[in-house]
């Protein structure tokens, strides 16, 4: 071993250990530069450059709002085609155009979108299946056998959505939460909190939407929820533009084809498609209330 | 076959690089918020350990310390260690990498993240160090007997069992931040300081093993 102190009065044997010790370093870091520089070369990965370009423009939230896993999935997707423009909603409208110069497509215009909540239950409305006193999280009461709500779909009203809202856009009222569209940036972080995924988007300009998750069938709905869909179709059959069908017990509106007549509003038996025009008009007055 | 047990036992339980040996917290407490990014982490780290260990051990034994045929020293500059021993594992991870991207995309995407992250953790680098200058098994797990010689089979075998405790403590943490994220904590304690609590509730629990005598 080399003795340090001897280094003061350096002696044959020091310089020669010290001469293998610096001679061994030198080696493995050629040998091993040399191998790094070999595998790189053997295994170099063929980036896509227009990957690259169309990474530097999206905004890198990495917020998976797309679909895709992170900015980099989308932006490969991007690139194959695979999917559009308008599936992220956090990249400025300026970015987007360049991304479309350099994919060579246009950019189609897309309304904006709002978030809301496809639940009209509340206490008033639905029942409770039994009496909560955990913590005030709907996660926390969804592990408990899905929540207190008689109707599995239900909101549970305990404003995990409320709390992620980046825009304080969700209000919670009598176990509630409604979204205020003026306020709504879109941005799917409620749509990811909420443990009963009954928060989805709509155009920012949709006539109506309906409030009700429920895929159960009319019976087992009326029986646990005095507003829920109970599919009877009524809407889907009235529908003068045919923009109504009917998926899994629930209508679900074509928003290119729905024109805002609000037929279905006023035939529906259980009031779940609700006209957004009233729903603007009335919060203020309930709020002076 | 005793010594199997005792080495699963060992590098698992009684010596955890994470509760015990408190090793390797850096990943332990900063990638641990979510169990799937723990186990790839957990993975990580356990493939790194082993393969770290098939390198420096030879390394180690033949380059950093040489003998004689009638066993008496030429050269040994053991003092080194650090310096060298990361040198080599990140260029090995840098290498394992680059080799990972080529040939499975799909596994450098979920796997990939963590491997710069570990280049030169403590925990990998503790693992390699533990089987400097050991001639006899028995040094490194107790119970074991000194006629058992270290040999680059059982340290590859400790190095693997290592990163098997190391990925259970992240399982376990992780699942417990993730509950404890449905609960409201109080304003003081949310986030990190209760993530600290949990770790030396854990850290006691794996107290318990250490006692163990076999």
């Amino acid at each position: 071993m080399i003795n340090l102190l001897a280094l003061t009065t350096p002696t044959t044997q020091t310089w020669v250990t010290l001469g293998v010790v610096a001679a061994i370093f030198a080696g493995s870091a050629l040998l091993i530069g040399a191998l790094i520089l070999v595998i790189g070369k053997v295994f170099k990965v063929d980036m896509d450059e227009k990957v690259t370009k169309i990474m530097e423009n999206l905004a890198g939230a990495n917020c998976g709002g797309c679909g895709c896993s992170g900015c980099g999935g989308f932006a490969q997707k991007l690139a194959q085609g695979n999917c559009s423009l308008n599936d992220c909603h956090v990249t400025s409208p300026e970015k987007k155009a360049e991304i479309a110069k350099l994919l060579g497509i246009e950019l189609t215009d897309e309304e904006p979108t709002v978030a809301v909540v496809h639940c009209n239950g509340g206490v008033e409305n639905c029942a409770d299946k039994f009496e909560y006193k955990g913590n005030p999280t709907c996660a926390a009461c969804n592990s408990l056998l899905g929540g207190n709500k008689a109707c599995s779909y239900a909101c549970l009203g305990c404003g995990d959505c409320k709390a992620v809202c980046p825009e304080d856009a969700i209000k919670v009222s009598g176990r509630l939460a409604q979204v205020d569209p003026d306020r709504c940036i879109s941005c799917g972080a409620c749509i990811t909190a909420c443990p009963k995924n009954i928060i989805g988007r709509i155009p920012a300009s949709a006539p109506v939407y309906i409030a009700c998750s429920s895929n159960c069938r009319g019976k087992e709905v009326a029986s646990v929820c005095k507003v829920g869909c109970i599919a009877c179709e009524k809407c889907a059959k009235v529908c003068p533009h045919g923009a109504i069908t009917m998926h899994d017990n629930l209508p679900v509106i074509d928003y290119k084809k729905c024109t805002g007549c609000l037929t279905c509003v006023e035939k529906c038996p259980r009031h779940i498609i609700i006209s957004r025009k009233v729903v603007a008009e009335e919060t203020p007055q309930t709020e002076n209330n | 076959m005793s010594a199997f047990i005792l080495i699963i036992l060992s590098a698992v339980f009684t010596n955890n690089f994470i509760t015990v040996k408190t090793y390797g917290i850096c990943p332990f407490l900063g990638v641990s918020k979510k169990t799937s990014s723990a186990v790839g982490m957990g993975i990580a780290v356990t493939v790194v350990m082993v393969l770290a260990t098939l390198v420096t051990y030879p390394v180690y034994n033949y380059v950093m310390v040489a003998h004689n045929a009638d066993g008496t020293e030429i050269w040994n500059f053991q003092f080194l260690w650090i310096i060298f021993f990361i040198f080599i594992i990140a260029s090995l991870v840098q290498m394992l990498e680059m080799i990972i991207r080529k040939i499975s995309p799909s596994l450098y995407n979920s796997m990939g993240v963590y491997l710069p992250l570990i280049t030169t953790n403590c925990a990998v680098l503790g693992v390699t160090q533990m089987f400097n200058g050991v001639t006899s098994l028995g040094d490194i797990v107790t119970g074991v007997g000194t006629a058992f010689t270290m040999n680059i089979g059982w340290a590859l075998l400790y190095a693997l069992f290592a990163g098997v405790g190391f990925t259970l403590v992240m399982i376990i943490m992780s699942g417990l931040r993730e509950k404890l994220n449905c609960y409201k904590t109080h304003k003081a304690l949310a986030g990190f300081p209760v993530a600290m609590i949990t770790a030396c509730f854990i850290c006691m629990a794996f107290m318990v093993f250490s006692y163990i005598k076999i």
